[in-house]
C-alpha cells in the first residue's frame, strides 16, 4: 500500500462511516445473543431466554458500524441460517467450549453450513465461549474437535472468550473491525 | 419518485378509479431493486418498491412475475431461483432483513408483507423475536402492528409466553394499541377460547375507554367471549344500556345486543311494555345517524311489533328519504321495503316521499322504492308501476331482483284480477339469465300465484314446464317435478304435462330422474285416463334406471325377469332413447353399502374383510354395441374385485355360461383367485360377472387389465321367445381397465383444513417440487392433479380464479388402511404456460405421505 493510499484511507475514514455486517450462529445456549449484548453494552446476564427466530443490532465501534443478525440456534431455525449468512462480511460461529457433549452436533451444523455454494470464501470466526468454566476446552482441542483445519477455501480464525468475564473480546472486535476495512 | 414507476395508460381512462400501480412495469421495478443493494437503506424508496409488491400479491401475481422475483433474489444475493412457492419464501426472507430499518413507514411494509405472504408456520417463526421486541416497543405504531401480526403467526404455546403483554396492551393508553389487542383477541377466540376468556377483566375496563375505537372493539370481543352464556349477555346488556357509550359504532353493536337479548326473552309482550323498548326508542335521538338507523331497524325488526312501537321508527326513517346522502336514502328505503312487507299501512305515509325517489339516479334506491310502493299503494297504480320496472329490469343486481319478484308477489296475492299480467312478467324474467336464489324466488312465487289464484293455475303451470326443459338447477328442478305431481293430475288437461316430465328421464341426473319418475307415477296414480300411458312409460323407466345405476339396487335384478317375461320381448324402445348403459353414471357417488351387502353374500368374497372403496363404473364398451359393459373396482385390504356389469342388447340372442378373461400381464403384482360367471344371459337383462385378484397388502398395486368376454351364444326364435338347443362358443373384445393410485383413496371431506393440518405431526410432512411442464391452463392442471389423487378438495379450492397466475389447492382423503391424509398443492403458472407445483403431504403415516408424493411423481 503505497503512502498515498494509506493517507486517502485514513483521510476516507474520517469522513466515511465503514459499515459491516456480521452472521451469528451456533447450536442453543452457546453464547450468542450474551455475546451482542457484551459487544454493544458490556452487560452481562446469568438468565437468558433464547432466541425465537433472530435479534437485528446494530454497534457503532469506533467509525464502524457493525450489523449483527443473532440468529436462534435451536435445530428448527438451523436450516434458515444460510439465508442471514449471504452476503455477510463474516460468520461468527459460537461454540460453547465446556460442553463435550454437543461438540459434534456443532461440528457437523458449521460444515453444513460452509458447504452451501452461497457462503463460499465467507471469512469465519470460530469463538469458543464459557472459558471461565471447569473444563473448558482450549483452543488446540477446540480447533481439532471441530475440524477448521480441514477448512481451506476461506480465511478462519478462532478465539477463546468468555461474556461472562469480558476475556478476549476486545481481540474479537479488533478482527472484526480488520475485516471491514479489507472488505469495503 | 413515483413517476418512473408509474405509466400512463390511455386504454384505462373509463376506468372509474385508478390504482397508482396500474402499469408498472417490471423494468422499472428491477432497477429500483438496486436499493436493496444500498448500505444505507433508503426507506421511502424501498416502501414504495415495497407498496407495488404488496400490490402485486393481491392480485395473485406476484408469486410468478420472474421480474419481481428476480428484483427481490437480486437485492438479496443476486442468486437465481425458479418460479413457485420458492418465490414468496424469498421474498419474506429478504422482507425479514428490513427490520434493521427503523422507519416507520418502511416497518409498516415489513408486517403487512409478512401477513401478506403468510409463510408456512416453521418459516414464519423467525420472526418472533423480533415482533415480540416490537411488541414492547417505545413506538406506538410499532407495538399495535407487533401485536397483529404476532397474534396472527402465534399457536397456542407461544401465545402462552406473550398474553401478559396482551391483556397489558387492552388497557394501554394508546387508543391504537389497545385496539389491535382487542381485534386480535376477536381473531384469537376462534383458535384459542380458554387463553382469551381469561382476559375479561382487562376487556371490560376497556369498554370504558374514552377512545371511540377501543370501546367499539371491547365491547364485541366481550360480547364474543360472553355470547354463550344468555343471561351475562342479558347483564351486559342491561348495565350499559344504562350507562353511556360515547361511541356511535359501539352503540350500534349495544343495540343489535339489545334486540337480541329482546328476541330471546320473548314472549312477554302482552303483559306490558317490551324490555328494553325505552332505550331503542331514546336512540332514535341520538345525534349520530347510524345509531338512529340501527335502532329503527331494530324496532322495526322486532317480533309482533305494534303501530304504537313502530311510529316513531318510521318517523325518522322518513326523514331520511329526503336526506341528500344516497347512504341513508338507501338504508331507509330498504328498511321501510321490508316493514312493507308486514305493516303496508304503517309505511302509507311515506308514499309521497318513496315516490320522489324512483327517479333517483341511484338505481339501488329507485328499485327498492318501486317495490315498496307495489306493497303499499292501490291497484289503480300497479300499471305504472310495472312499466317502470321492466325499464330497469336488466339494469339491477340479482338481490334487488329478489326484491321485486318477491313485491310483485305480495302484489299479486293482494290485487288477484291482476294476475294475468303479473304472471307473465313473471314468465319473462323466469327466461332470462339469473343465478339460483333468483331462479327459486321466481318459482316459489309462481308456485304461490298457483297455490292461491286458481285462474292463475293452468298458465302458471305450463311456464314452470317450459322452464325445467332448460333448466340448470337440479333443486328448481325437482321442486318443480314435485309441484307438477301435485296439481298437474287436477287440471282440465292433465297429459299435456306429461310430454315435459317424460323428457326429464330421459335428459337429467338421476336426481331429477328419480323425481321425474316418481312424478309421471302420482299422474298415473290419480288420472284413469292416463293410467295405461304411464304404465308403458314407466316400464320404460325401470329398463333405464336400472341400467344406468346398476349400483343403486344390485338385489333388484333378480326380480326384473319376471316382470319382462310378462312383457313382449320385442317391445321396440323408445325413438331417441340413449343406449342403456351410455350414459355416464351420474348418481350418489358413494353407493358403497349396497356393494358390499352384495359383495358379502359372495361366498368367495366373504373372507377378503371390509370393503374400502368402490369405484364409480367405468365404460369397456363404446355406446351402440352389442353387449354393453362397465365395471366397477371394489378394493378390499388385499384384494381387488372387479365387477362386470353386462348387458345383452342383441334380442335374437341367448348368452350361457359368460365369463371374463383377463389378462394381467401388465398388472404384475396382481394374482387372480375367482371368478363368478354368469351362467345365463338373456336380452336386456343387466348381470354381473366377478373376477377377484390378489394383491400385496399396504402396497398401491396399479395396473392394467385386458379383458375379453368368453360365452355360448344360442339363438333365439323371437315368434316363441325359445332359444335353441345347441349354441357356439365365442369372445367378444372388452376394452382394457386401470387400477389407479386414486382407487386406494376415499374422498373424506374435513370441515376445517388448517385445524386438522395444524394438528397432523408436521415432523411426518413430506414436500417436494414438481415441474408439470406446459399445461392448457391452471384450472386444467390443478383438476388433473385432484383426479389423479382422487382425493376431496376442500374449502372450494378445487376452483380456479380466471386469469389467476398462482393458485393453493386443500386435499382430504383417507388412504387404504383407514390412513388420514391431507394435502396442500401450490401452483404456478408462467407466461410459457408452464405449471410448477409444490406438494405438501402430511398423514398418519410417513410411508403413506411418500406414496403420495409417488403417485405424483409416477403421474
Amino acid at each position: 500500500m503505497g503512502l498515498w493510499e494509506a493517507f486517502l484511507n485514513w483521510l476516507r475514514s474520517l469522513f466515511f462511516k465503514q459499515e459491516m455486517e456480521l452472521s451469528l450462529i451456533g447450536l442453543q445456549n452457546a453464547g450468542k445473543t450474551s455475546l451482542v449484548n457484551v459487544v454493544a453494552t458490556g452487560g452481562y446476564s446469568e438468565d437468558m431466554i433464547p432466541t425465537v427466530g433472530f435479534n437485528m443490532k446494530k454497534v457503532t465501534k469506533g467509525n464502524v458500524t457493525i450489523k449483527l443478525w443473532d440468529l436462534g440456534g435451536q435445530p428448527r431455525f438451523r436450516s434458515m441460517w444460510e439465508r442471514y449468512c449471504r452476503a455477510v462480511s463474516a460468520i461468527v460461529y459460537v461454540v460453547d467450549a465446556a460442553d463435550p457433549d454437543n461438540l459434534s452436533t456443532s461440528k457437523s451444523e458449521l460444515h453444513d453450513l460452509l458447504s452451501k455454494p452461497s457462503l463460499a470464501g465467507i471469512p469465519l470466526l470460530v469463538l469458543g465461549n464459557k472459558i471461565d468454566k471447569p473444563g473448558a476446552l482450549s483452543k488446540q482441542a477446540l480447533t481439532d474437535e471441530m475440524g477448521l483445519k480441514s477448512i481451506d477455501d476461506r480465511e478462519v480464525c478462532c478465539f477463546m472468550i468468555s461474556c461472562k468475564n469480558s476475556t478476549n473480546i476486545d481481540s474479537v472486535i479488533d478482527w472484526l473491525v480488520k475485516h471491514s476495512k479489507s472488505k469495503s | 419518485m413515483a413517476q418512473p414507476l408509474i405509466k400512463k395508460d390511455d386504454d384505462r381512462d373509463d376506468e372509474a378509479d385508478y390504482s397508482p400501480f396500474l402499469g408498472i412495469e417490471k423494468g422499472a421495478v428491477l432497477q429500483e431493486a438496486r436499493v436493496f443493494n444500498d448500505p444505507q437503506l433508503d426507506a421511502r424508496r424501498c416502501s414504495q418498491l415495497y407498496s407495488s409488491v404488496l400490490f402485486r400479491t393481491d392480485l395473485g401475481l406476484f408469486r410468478v412475475d420472474s421480474g419481481y422475483y428476480q428484483a427481490f433474489v437480486s437485492a438479496e444475493s443476486g442468486r437465481n431461483l425458479y418460479k413457485g412457492q420458492i418465490e414468496a419464501t424469498e421474498v419474506f426472507f429478504a422482507v425479514t432483513k428490513l427490520f434493521q430499518s427503523r422507519d416507520i413507514g418502511l416497518r409498516r411494509m415489513v408486517y403487512l408483507m409478512i401477513k401478506e405472504l403468510s409463510p408456512s408456520a416453521d418459516e414464519v417463526i423467525i420472526v418472533t423475536s423480533s415482533l415480540m421486541k416490537d411488541m414492547n416497543s417505545k413506538t406506538d405504531m410499532y407495538r399495535a402492528n407487533a401485536i397483529r401480526v404476532l397474534c396472527r403467526i402465534t399457536d397456542g404455546t407461544l401465545l402462552t409466553q406473550i398474553e401478559r403483554y396482551l391483556k397489558q396492551a387492552i388497557v394501554d393508553k394508546n387508543p391504537v394499541v389497545a385496539s389491535a389487542a382487542l381485534v386480535s383477541g376477536i381473531h384469537l377466540l376462534q383458535t384459542n377460547p380458554e387463553i382469551v376468556k381469561r382476559w375479561s377483566n382487562e376487556v371490560q375496563e376497556a369498554v370504558q375507554s374514552r377512545a371511540a375505537l377501543v370501546q367499539f372493539h371491547a365491547l364485541a370481543l366481550l360480547h364474543q367471549i360472553r355470547q354463550n352464556d344468555r343471561l351475562a349477555v342479558s347483564k351486559l346488556v342491561t348495565s350499559l344500556t344504562r350507562g353511556t357509550v360515547r361511541s356511535p359504532l359501539a352503540q350500534c353493536l349495544l343495540i343489535r345486543y339489545t334486540s337480541q337479548v329482546i328476541r330471546e326473552s320473548g314472549g312477554n309482550t302482552q303483559t306490558g311494555d317490551r324490555p328494553f323498548y325505552d332505550y331503542l326508542e331514546s336512540c332514535l335521538r341520538h345525534k349520530a345517524e347510524m345509531v338512529i338507523f340501527e335502532a329503527a331497524k331494530a324496532i322495526t325488526e322486532l317480533n309482533g311489533v305494534t303501530n304504537r312501537e313502530l311510529t316513531p321508527a318510521i318517523t325518522v326513517l322518513q326523514l331520511f328519504l329526503s336526506s341528500s346522502k344516497p347512504v341513508l336514502r338507501f338504508a331507509a328505503v330498504r328498511t321501510l321495503n321490508k316493514v312493507a312487507m308486514t305493516h303496508p299501512m304503517a309505511v302509507t305515509n311515506c308514499n309521497i316521499d318513496i315516490e320522489s325517489l324512483i327517479s333517483d339516479p341511484n338505481r339501488s334506491i329507485a328499485t327498492l322504492a318501486i317495490t315498496t310502493l307495489l306493497k303499499t299503494g292501490n291497484e289503480s297504480s300497479v300499471d305504472r308501476l310495472m312499466k317502470q320496472i321492466t325499464n330497469f329490469m336488466s339494469e339491477i343486481a340479482d338481490e334487488f331482483k329478489i326484491v321485486v319478484v318477491e313485491a310483485i308477489r305480495s302484489l299479486c296475492l293482494k290485487f288477484p284480477l291482476k294476475y294475468r299480467s303479473l304472471m307473465n312478467f313473471l314468465s319473462n324474467i323466469l327466461r332470462e339469465e339469473g343465478g339460483f336464489e333468483y331462479k327459486k324466488a321466481i318459482v316459489d312465487s309462481i308456485v304461490i300465484l298457483i297455490s292461491d289464484i286458481p285462474d292463475a293455475k293452468e298458465s302458471g303451470l305450463l311456464h314452470l314446464c317450459e322452464f325445467i326443459e332448460d333448466c340448470e338447477f337440479t333443486y328448481l328442478s325437482t321442486q318443480i317435478l314435485h309441484f307438477l305431481g301435485i296439481e298437474g293430475p287436477k287440471t282440465s288437461d292433465p297429459s299435456k304435462y306429461i310430454r315435459y316430465i317424460y323428457n326429464r328421464v330421459h335428459l337429467e341426473n338421476a336426481t331429477v330422474r328419480a323425481a321425474a319418475v316418481s312424478t309421471l307415477a302420482k299422474f298415473g296414480a290419480l288420472v284413469d285416463s292416463l293410467k295405461p300411458r304411464i304404465f308403458v312409460l314407466l316400464r320404460r323407466c325401470l329398463f333405464d334406471c336400472d341400467d344406468e345405476e346398476p349400483s343403486e339396487e344390485p338385489f333388484d335384478i333378480n326380480s326384473v325377469p319376471k316382470e319382462i317375461k310378462s312383457q313382449p320381448l320385442a317391445e321396440k324402445k323408445a325413438p331417441g332413447k340413449k343406449q342403456p348403459t351410455g350414459a355416464p353414471p351420474s348418481g350418489p357417488p358413494s353407493p358403497d353399502d349396497a356393494y358390499e351387502k352384495l359383495l358379502s353374500s359372495i361366498p368367495e368374497f366373504s373372507g377378503f374383510g371390509k370393503l374400502f372403496k368402490s369405484s364409480a363404473p367405468v365404460e369397456l364398451t363404446e355406446a351402440e354395441t352389442e353387449y354393453a359393459v362397465n365395471a366397477v373396482k371394489h378394493i378390499f385390504d388385499s384384494h381387488v374385485v372387479i365387477q362386470y356389469n353386462c348387458t345383452n342388447t342383441i334380442p335374437e340372442q341367448l348368452l350361457e355360461n359368460v365369463t371374463v378373461i383377463v389378462d394381467a400381464s401388465e398388472a404384475e403384482e396382481f394374482s387372480e383367485v375367482a371368478t363368478k360367471p354368469l351362467r345365463s344371459f338373456p336380452y336386456d337383462t343387466p348381470g354381473q360377472i366377478f373376477v377377484a385378484f390378489e394383491k400385496p397388502e399396504g402396497v398401491t398395486a396399479v395396473g392394467k387389465f385386458s379383458n375379453m368376454l368368453r360365452f355360448i351364444v344360442k339363438e333365439v326364435d323371437l315368434s316363441t321367445g325359445e332359444a335353441e338347443e345347441d349354441g357356439v362358443e365365442d369372445e367378444y373384445q372388452l376394452e382394457d381397465l386401470e387400477v389407479v393410485a386414486a382407487d386406494y383413496m376415499l374422498k373424506v371431506p374435513v370441515s376445517n383444513f388448517r385445524n386438522a393440518w395444524e394438528s397432523m405431526d408436521p415432523n411426518g410432512e413430506r414436500v417436494d417440487e414438481y415441474g408439470l411442464g406446459p399445461r392448457e391452463s391452471l384450472a386444467e392442471a390443478v383438476s388433473a392433479v385432484i383426479n389423479l389423487l382422487g382425493m376431496q378438495p376442500c374449502e372450494g379450492t378445487e376452483v380456479v380464479p380466471n386469469n389467476s397466475r398462482s393458485h393453493t389447492a386443500l386435499l382430504s382423503g383417507v388412504y387404504i388402511g383407514n390412513v388420514k391424509v391431507l394435502v396442500r398443492l401450490s401452483f404456478g403458472i408462467d407466461s410459457s404456460k408452464e405449471v410448477a407445483m409444490k406438494l405438501a403431504v402430511r398423514s398418519e403415516d410417513e410411508n403413506i405421505s411418500d406414496a403420495i408424493h409417488e403417485v405424483v411423481a409416477s403421474g
